[in-house]
């Protein structure tokens, strides 16, 4: 069986949905949602990756190291939020973040 | 440039007493703001005298306002004989307010704030009668509403003030919404909203027809509809009345200015400065007269078991406004605007003269607790008899008589020559006209005939008003007794077609101005009859056998109770809006709020905030039903275009 | 210095990095800089007003990086109105930053970063500069909305924020990919090209990137059901913030927005208007429903902005000149009326505390009647009632979704607007009519500055001098696009 550009995008969907769900199923730890977060770009990633090998075009992984830079700077910037948060509450439960609402 | 001075004047007035009143002292905010008025008024008059004998119509355009492709739109003042006619009931009878108020407020610590308000209020509707195009009517329409929750709720520490002007400004909303579509959808068929533009261009549209919200409808017929609902908001026609009575919370003299002789007749204005536009919309008319007949009925029929002396009187404008929708229904825009001429001067004296028995009564407003006045107050009580007597029509038939007289008899001579379906809308307004006699000698007989019913002290010191009170009285009680008698001839008389020039347009086919003066005389003698006739009936029971009406009210309970709760339409409205709201609710979310129900607002507000509760329950707080409701939206999308309705096959 | 001439049209965003840069370093290096912070805010204001006038010396349409970043006409307009509202949001803030130390010194910095960000937003003109402006203006946010490090509500916005905006930046980006693959490039133009072939609306690669990338730009813009972000993080982050994120980052991500769709999607109006339309008319019946309830005064501001969006959408959904025209002129006319809206909100101080308490309002008439007044102009503005601004802006939109057949909209428009305006009036009613508290904290200077600007622009926007040039620069960046 030939492994061919379906199969990529299927994958890479995949991981996407996987993501999303992470992000609203886990009820218990923040960090997951992070590595939640990195699941959906790096399915993103992929999905470039594999369109520009099909297309015959670089401008699709040009796109991915960017994405790659900006997640990185997404995580950093998530986890020093989460740790201010830790220091406030001292705890980073996802059930516990809910002082506003209504 | 007189022009200019009647419109900037007000405005003038009320900055200065608005910005400055607190500096300059409420003396002089209160002569500065009756000063200009009463200048306003004058002029007014030059006005009339030359438009409507001179036929100097003019067009003044002050600023080009709005330009956005094909819109373009520019303030201006259109000078004609509605314009004029109204001109001079506007200012006028807020000039001879603006002077009452001096009296009638005078212990009241923000009178600055309260005259540049009526001051404000009469911008705004010099505004809207002088406009040129809908917009700038739409913004008097707009300004007359909102200076009117201002002084509907000026005495903001009483709780029923602040209620009743929230009732006021959202029943008010509603037909605004209507007038706001109908001027969309003048812009989108005609491409313009200038009224010149659009009277040319609407013969072409006679008859065509176009898809609204999924229905073929008629494109004037629609429009008309759609304008008629602001009219009905404005003018408290049936269905939409309901923040009439309730308005009454606020200070007499507003009453008298906004509820009685002004804003509330700009519903039957702007449907006569539609003439073009709603003579080729004979079903819009049909409904015109159907509303204005059946507001006539039930409105007299409310009043007649009224305690509240300014309700009874709040009641008597709404069915006279009906007259003059009826009037206006059946093709007789002169016949309508007429009653709203001198209508404006006996309902004003009505509501001033109520406010001097309030005043003299210590603010008392209860009937069940007056009687035997006549003898305290003459002078108020004269200017009082001299308004029933306008307003009950009294007069010599086929000769003279007090203002009502003239303007009421051709309104119900119209109606009969309308030819409506077994002729309702003459039926309706004979016996509506007998009510009114009724309820109106009620009144006088409740306050001052009889044996007082007030409490000792209180009728020991009730006292005459001050002249500065009374001095509008007169005045007004002139226009009340003369007013019908020597503008007859110019308004409905043989050459009102002169008269009015192109202010008003009659339809090709419309004889309705000659048959009037055909009917027969049976049908011009039936409104005097049925004056006589209520005259006679409350007499009986108000002096001759004051058990009577209690007698009556016992033996036919349910009626009474049916009037006396306004046949129950806060009720019904209630029952329509907010029940089915809560059964939703229930049903939806397994338990409703029953505490947030208080029913000092409308039910549509009510409604409003039972939904608002459930929108702000979806907030949980949680991240994670945030991150759902996302990716429920981004589903939705998805299926939506898989589904194929979205375009994807 | 030719090769370097061909970058001029950048100058506007050149100087708002390397200022932001120089700031930061000016921060960082002076010993006493925390202590200067006010100082260091005007300065910043400084940098937003040189870029603004960097901005009005551009014309025409130039392109630059292999036409990644656009400058054109409607780019300038949105430019201009996203720098005057931070430069007015960071003028609030100055009395939190010199008075009460409650910001550092990095927020006016930070704020230059977001807004370098929101200028690469309107310039967009490729995929990849899209995500890179996003992200610069997003990341930026994520930080500023939990500034108050020491305040679990604020570090709470913050947390919000990140987890739900990064979920938007990845739904987004995944659209991003998928368009890509459709066109086989990243740049608009491409896109546009590829959309416009016969049969491009049944494609499912366009059609699910366009649901995907609208979805991210949705949240940006806070529509429903994008929205839930919107009123817990205002309530959260320190109010001048949430004046901040209450103006610009709209104007920003709006006209990324209108340059999508109207750019990228021509080919396929019938797809994008359909989404529109779902989004305009649950943001506008959400706002003005959920927004009654609501005592917290930064809450009610939410939940307008949410309503605005929608308004805003309407014009959009139109998909023609006047509808762009609207929204361009609706996002300005947003900006001051909310800027002045948040200057009130501010100046509600009693002993060094803000007050967010709607019903603390009560009364403000007697105890400061200018307040009142200006606080009654914006509500009033908002409810959209003649004379003011917002009827104005309103009446734009509408006319637009009117022109272009949108009837069901715009009914639903009105609609939401006649329910809207009850919660507006409720504060109206409250400052005048109700008995009086205790009195603030005088206004500040700053403050009220705001305060009467806005209220100003607002009441004189009925005059043509003031409105006039306003609509023909909207009428002309409008038409750029098409």
């Amino acid at each position: 069986m030939d492994i061919g550009l379906g199969h990529y995008l299927t994958v890479a969907a995949c991981l996407f949905t996987l993501g999303i769900f992470g992000i609203f199923l886990n009820r218990k730890n923040v960090i997951v949602i992070l590595m939640s977060v990195e699941l959906m770009l790096l399915a993103v990633n992929i999905n470039l990756v594999s369109f520009s090998s099909y297309l015959g075009n670089l401008t699709g992984q040009v796109f991915a190291l960017f994405v790659l830079t900006v997640a990185a700077a997404e995580a950093a910037i998530g986890l020093a939020i989460v740790v201010v948060y830790f220091r406030n509450r001292g705890t980073i439960a996802v059930e516990d973040i809910n002082m506003m609402k209504g | 440039m007189i022009y200019q001075a009647i419109v900037f004047l007000p405005l003038l007035g009320a900055l200065i007493a608005g910005f400055f009143g607190r500096f300059i002292g409420p003396r002089p905010a209160e002569l500065i703001t009756s000063g200009f008025l009463v200048i306003a008024a004058v002029l007014s008059w030059v006005a009339f005298w030359q438009v409507g004998i001179g036929h100097a119509t003019d067009k003044i355009t002050l600023m080009r306002w709005v330009s956005s492709g094909e819109l373009d739109v520019s303030w201006g003042i259109r000078v004609d004989t509605l314009t004029a006619v109204m001109l001079v009931v506007v200012t006028t009878v807020s000039a001879l307010v603006h002077i009452y108020s001096i009296g009638y407020m005078h212990e009241d610590p923000h009178r600055p704030r309260f005259f540049a308000y009526l001051s404000l209020f009469t911008f705004a509707m010099l505004m809207l009668v002088t406009a040129d195009n809908l917009l700038q009517m739409f913004f008097g329409w707009e300004g007359v509403g909102l200076a009117s929750y201002l002084l509907i709720g000026f005495w903001y520490q009483k709780p029923e003030a602040n209620a009743a002007a929230i009732k006021a400004f959202i029943v008010n909303r509603v037909g605004d919404f209507g007038f706001s579509l109908g001027m969309f959808g003048v812009f989108f068929i005609f491409q313009t909203i200038s009224l010149d533009a659009v009277f040319a261009a609407a013969p072409q549209h006679a008859g065509k027809t176009m898809g609204f919200l999924g229905y073929e409808v008629d494109i004037l017929t629609t429009l008309c509809l759609l304008l008629f609902v602001g009219a009905m908001g404005k003018s408290a026609q049936f269905l939409l009345h309901t923040w009439l009575p309730d308005a009454m919370e606020g200070p007499t003299p507003v009453s008298a200015l906004i509820h009685a002789a002004t804003m509330v007749t700009a519903g039957v204005f702007m449907v006569a400065r539609l003439s073009p536009l709603f003579e080729y919309a004979p079903v819009a008319l049909q409904v015109v007269t159907l509303v204005g007949a059946v507001t006539a009925f039930f409105a007299a029929t409310v009043g007649l078991v009224q305690n509240d002396i300014k309700r009874v009187i709040a009641y008597s404008t709404c069915s006279q406004l009906g007259y003059m929708f009826a009037a206006i229904g059946v093709g007789a825009y002169s016949a309508g605007i007429f009653h709203l001429f001198t209508h404006a001067f006996f309902k004003a004296l009505l509501f001033l003269g109520a406010g001097s028995v309030i005043h003299a009564m210590h603010h008392e407003q209860d009937m069940r607790h007056m009687g035997g006045l006549r003898s305290k107050i003459p002078i108020t009580w004269a200017m009082m008899l001299i308004g029933t007597l306008a307003l009950t029509g009294v007069g010599i038939p086929f000769v003279a008589g007090f203002a009502g007289f003239h303007s009421k008899d051709v309104i119900v001579e119209a109606a009969y020559a309308g030819h409506t379906p077994f002729n309702y809308a003459f039926w309706l307004l004979v016996i509506a006209a007998f009510m009114t006699s009724f309820y109106s000698w009620r009144l006088m007989f409740m306050t001052f005939y009889g044996r007082t019913r007030a409490d000792h002290h209180t009728y020991e010191h009730a006292r005459e008003s001050p002249y500065v009170m009374l001095v509008p009285l007169f005045v007004l009680a002139a226009g009340a007794i003369f007013a019908g008698f020597m503008f007859k001839g110019l308004f409905v008389g043989d050459g009102y077609k002169e008269f009015w020039g192109k202010a008003i347009f009659e339809g090709p086919g419309s004889h309705i101005m000659h048959a009037i003066h055909e009917v027969p005389a049976w049908v011009a003698v039936s409104p005097f009859l049925a004056m006589l006739a209520g005259f006679g009936l409350s007499y009986v029971y108000y002096i001759q056998a004051p058990w009577l009406p209690e007698a009556t009210a016992n033996a036919f309970r349910p009626l009474y109770l049916f009037l006396l709760n306004k046949w129950y339409f806060d009720e019904l409205y209630d029952r329509i809006f907010v029940r089915p709201a809560f059964a939703i609710g229930n049903f939806l979310w397994k338990k409703g709020d029953g505490a947030v129900i208080d029913g000092t607002i409308d039910g549509t507000a009510n409604r409003v905030l039972v939904t608002a509760n459930n929108v702000a329950k979806l907030q949980t707080g949680y991240i994670y039903h945030y991150a759902f409701a996302m990716l429920i939206g981004l589903a939705a999308l998805i299926t939506w275009f898989m589904l194929g309705t979205g375009g994807v096959r | 210095m030719s090769a370097l001439a061909v970058y001029a049209p950048l100058l506007p965003e050149l100087i708002l990095a390397l200022g932001a840069m120089a700031l930061l370093m000016l921060g960082v290096f002076r010993p006493e800089a925390q202590e200067e912070a006010g100082r260091i805010m005007w300065l910043a204001v400084a940098v937003l007003l040189a870029s603004g006038f960097a901005v009005l010396q551009g014309a025409g349409k130039q392109q630059l990086f292999d036409g990644a970043f656009v400058i054109d006409s409607f780019g300038r307009f949105m430019k201009i109105v996203v720098l005057v509202a931070a430069a007015g949001a960071l003028v609030l803030s100055f009395d939190e930053m010199s008075e009460r130390k409650a910001l550092k010194f990095e927020y006016p910095v930070l704020v230059l970063l977001a807004a370098t960000g929101m200028m690469m937003m309107v310039s967009a003109n490729n995929l990849i500069s899209l995500y890179l402006g996003l992200e610069l203006q997003s990341l930026a946010l994520y930080v500023v909305a939990a500034i108050r490090r020491d305040s679990t509500r604020s570090s709470e916005a913050g947390l919000k924020y990140f987890v739900l905006g990064a979920l938007s930046s990845g739904m987004l980006l995944y659209g991003a990919s998928l368009l890509y693959g459709f066109a086989g490039a990243t740049s608009f133009e491409a896109i546009a090209a590829a959309a416009r072939s016969p049969g491009a609306g049944q494609d499912l690669l366009l059609v699910f990137g366009l649901v995907f990338l609208l979805v991210g730009i949705a949240f940006k813009i806070s529509a429903v059901p994008f929205h839930m972000w919107t009123p817990d993080v205002y309530e959260g982050a320190p109010t001048p913030v949430t004046a901040f994120f209450a103006s610009a980052p709209k104007v920003a991500a709006m006209a990324l927005f209108i340059r999508i769709v109207i750019s990228m999607f021509a080919g396929v109006q019938p797809q994008w208007q359909q989404i529109v339309v779902f989004l305009a008319i649950a943001s506008m019946l959400l706002g003005a429903f959920a927004a009654i309830r609501q005592t917290n005064i930064k809450r009610l501001m939410a939940y307008s902005s949410i309503a605005n969006m929608g308004y805003a959408l309407v014009g959009l959904a139109a998909g023609t000149v006047e509808g762009v025209q609207g929204v361009l002129l609706y996002m300005a006319i947003y900006v001051v009326m909310t800027l002045g809206a948040f200057a009130v909100i501010l100046a509600m101080r009693r002993d060094g505390t803000a007050i967010e308490d709607i019903s603390e309002l009560a009364g403000l008439s007697k105890t400061n009647l200018p307040m009142a007044f200006a606080m009654a102009m914006f509500m009033f503005s908002l409810a959209g009632i003649p004379p003011l601004a917002g009827f104005f802006a309103k009446l734009y939109v509408f006319m637009a979704a009117i022109k272009a057949e949108l009837y069901t909209l715009a009914v639903i428009g009105v609609l939401a607007s006649v329910v809207g305006a009850y919660y507006y009036l409720r504060i109206v009613k409250l400052m005048f009519f109700d008995e009086a508290g205790q009195p603030f904290e005088p206004t500040l200077p700053k403050e009220r500055a705001v305060q009467w600007v806005a209220m100003v622009l607002v009441i004189a926007f009925v005059l043509p001098i003031i409105s006039a040039p306003l609509v023909e620069a909207a009428a002309a960046a409008a038409r750029t696009l098409f």
